[in-house]
């Protein structure tokens, strides 16, 4: 459900269908994201998760969809 | 209409920023609305009152982003600094369009966190005017992106060709490609294939595509849209001021030798005065972020009133203009042709 619900955001913000979104989907390498581009997606995610504000620390290991979707589930945990 | 200013943002705020926004509120007939210090805006605003104060409005904002902090976290960290204060309410529809002397990291990030690129618009672009024998030459990009894929360099060249087109009011700009060489096999991957993207687009009638440029053709007016990436856009841009500080100081030193020399210099003084005023900052305005939803304008960081209040003027004929809406249909017909 999260990586459906995910997989929509990514595709929407780089242009991509979702189908070509997998968990392994890196976002430097896949499409070339920068940091900006990564606030940005996380900006996202937290309005549609619901989520308080992602910090700075918590960016710097988000690589892939998949670390997306596991920082999803433990902020859910936390709440 | 009505600007929104970033009243704390560059080397000489608050006190040239209100300034300037009240020179351009007073001379261009435009609702203004400063962002910052309320007390010190409040307090400069006394010092400066406009004709009609009511168009003048202020925002208070406690924080200020200085040149010191990362452009990225910035933006979101000091949440109550003018610049994020005055992209907000722009993102929300408060105004019209905004201007800032502040950070060109930080706008760049928060424009396009806060009022979010037009739909498809993979990377936003600094777009300074060039001061060139023709008059001016767009420069897209000029130090936002240092790396940019062939799809961001078409991007650029029809951002550039539609704000060419709508706010320096030439019908069908020239769009050349910055490049080490004229021939189409020149340059990087990028470059050769945003080359030939180009080229088509050219000959189906949708761009004025002039080939590649060489620095040496810049100076002459070459093309009115000059594309390359931010790297090499702030490269060209510092040294052709550069240049021509150099210049002006040469011809200088060549006039001061003697009695001689120095009646000559006399004589020559208003065009050389013509030459420098060419050359300044304070002249132009400041430059678009083209790309974003809405428009806007960073101004130098040493800004002064007067360069406000042309920014501000830039900033208005932009939001007039329509160019946001001619680059997102470019953007959605070119993504449109590369699935097709």
């Amino acid at each position: 459900m999260i990586f459906e619900k995910l997989s929509k955001l990514v595709a929407d913000q780089f242009g991509v269908h979702p189908d070509e979104v997998t968990m392994e989907t890196s976002f430097s390498q896949d499409f070339r994201a920068d940091s900006v581009d990564l606030v940005e997606l996380m900006m996202a995610v937290e309005e549609t998760f619901s989520l308080g504000e992602v910090e700075e620390n918590d960016l710097e290991g988000i690589k892939t969809v998949g670390d997306v979707v596991e920082y999803i589930k433990d902020r859910v945990k936390e709440d | 209409m009505k600007i929104i200013v970033d009243a704390m943002g560059g080397d000489n705020a608050p006190e040239e920023i209100v300034k300037g926004a009240v020179l351009a509120a007073d001379e261009l007939d435009v609702d203004i609305l400063l962002v910052g210090d309320e007390g010190r805006i409040r307090a400069l605003l006394v010092q400066n009152p406009a004709q009609n104060p009511a168009h003048i409005s202020v925002q208070h904002a406690s924080d200020v982003i200085t040149m010191e902090d990362n452009p990225v976290s910035a933006v979101r960290q000091k949440k109550d600094s003018s610049l994020a204060v005055a992209l907000r309410l722009l993102g929300e529809g408060a105004g019209d369009a905004m201007v800032t002397a502040g950070s060109t990291g930080a706008t760049l990030t928060g424009a396009t966190l806060f009022v979010k690129r037009i739909r498809g618009v993979r990377r936003a672009a600094l777009a300074p005017v060039l001061p060139t024998a023709r008059g001016g030459s767009l420069l897209v990009d000029c130090g936002a992106n240092v790396e940019c894929t062939a799809e961001y360099l078409t991007q650029f060249a029809f951002m550039g060709y539609y704000y060419a087109k709508k706010q320096m009011g030439i019908s069908n700009p020239r769009v050349g490609l910055i490049n080490n060489g004229a021939e189409e096999t020149k340059g990087t991957d990028a470059l050769r294939e945003t080359y030939q993207v180009l080229k088509k687009a050219s000959q189906e009638g949708k761009i004025n595509f002039v080939g590649n440029i060489e620095g040496r053709d810049i100076p002459e007016g070459a093309a009115d849209v000059l594309v390359c990436d931010g790297f090499t856009g702030n490269v060209v841009l510092k040294t052709i001021e550069g240049v021509g500080l150099f210049f002006v100081g040469k011809v200088k030193e060549i006039f001061m030798k003697n009695a001689v020399t120095k009646l000559a210099g006399a004589a020559v003084k208003p065009g050389l005065r013509e030459f420098k005023k060419m050359l300044d900052y304070n002249e132009v305005g400041g430059a678009p972020l083209l790309g974003i939803s809405k428009p806007i304008v960073k101004a130098h960081g040493s800004s002064g009133a007067v360069a406000l209040k042309n920014a501000v003027r830039q900033a208005v004929i932009y939001a007039k203009s329509g160019v946001v809406g001619d680059i997102e249909r470019s953007i959605a017909e070119l993504r449109q042709s590369e699935e097709d």
